[in-house]
């Protein structure tokens, strides 16, 4: 397939707490949805010198769990959530949280749509200014939240 | 990032919709109380408390002009709220480039 010339865009829309993005891949549906929710997270989920995800490991049905570690500005954290969705190769939804935190967890929600040779990925992630969350975040938790946003990269 | 300044301020003002509203108004421009309650169809003291807990917050700044108080949004703290969504903006950013990177390549 030829490469497909669109990069990644992402924007913080700070009105709804919550990150869009989309990226084109010269890669079937099929075989985009299949690097979601495996070990390939290992392979992407990976931003060199920042964070590094070492370990997936991960139950992928509806209700099941899945769990990252890896290395963030040379600290552990821990990344996991539940399968919510999932419709291959279509959409998948999972949650998000700083593994043990009792916080609120945020929503992912991959959407893939096939192109011609390709496939665009659209990814929503919500849930970050919930009242809910901003009121734990003015509770002092904010130490928690900031060890997942370097995890995040930054 | 710059979210480790961020004061719980800022958190808890706009946490609630009503306020998130109000700055949302003030960003197109300046207004008194007064003006704020009509098009909230809230009442005056209403919005004078909710404008004291953005003013507390360093959301807004306000002016006396004449006899009356012309309230304005102030950005920088607002900007400091972006730059914690920030972090998780690059991570995709970066994640989704290099899924991208990786599955053409092979």
């Amino acid at each position: 397939m030829s490469k497909l010339r669109q990069a990644a865009e992402a924007v913080a829309d700070q009105a709804k707490g919550q990150i869009l993005a989309h990226v084109e891949i010269a890669a079937s549906p099929e075989r985009v949805f299949q690097a979601l929710a495996s070990k390939e997270v290992c392979d992407w989920w990976v931003r060199p010198g920042v964070f590094n995800t070492t370990e997936w490991s991960g139950d992928v049905r509806v209700g099941g769990r899945y769990r990252t570690k890896g290395i963030a500005r040379g600290k552990p954290y821990a990344i996991e959530g539940e399968f919510l969705e999932i419709d291959p190769p279509r959409k998948l939804v999972m949650t998000w949280q700083r593994a043990g935190a009792s916080d609120q967890p945020t929503v992912i929600t991959f959407t893939l749509e096939k192109l011609d040779g390709g496939t665009r990925l659209m990814l929503r992630h919500t849930g970050f200014t919930s009242a809910e969350n901003l009121t734990n975040v003015a509770a002092g938790w904010k130490t928690s939240l900031d060890k997942l946003a370097s995890a995040g990269g930054g | 990032m710059a979210r480790a300044t961020l004061s719980t301020d800022v958190f808890r003002a706009i946490a609630d919709p009503t306020r998130r509203a109000i700055l949302d108004r003030l960003r197109a421009g300046p207004a008194n109380a007064g003006a704020l309650a009509a098009d909230f169809r809230s009442s005056r003291p209403a919005v004078s408390r909710h404008l004291r807990v953005l003013r507390n917050a360093r959301l807004v700044i306000d002016t006396r002009v004449g006899r009356e108080r012309l309230y304005a949004v102030d950005p920088v703290p607002l900007q400091q709220v972006a730059g914690w969504l920030e972090g998780y903006r690059l991570f995709w950013l970066d994640s989704l480039n290099r899924l991208k990177r990786n599955l053409e390549d092979t």
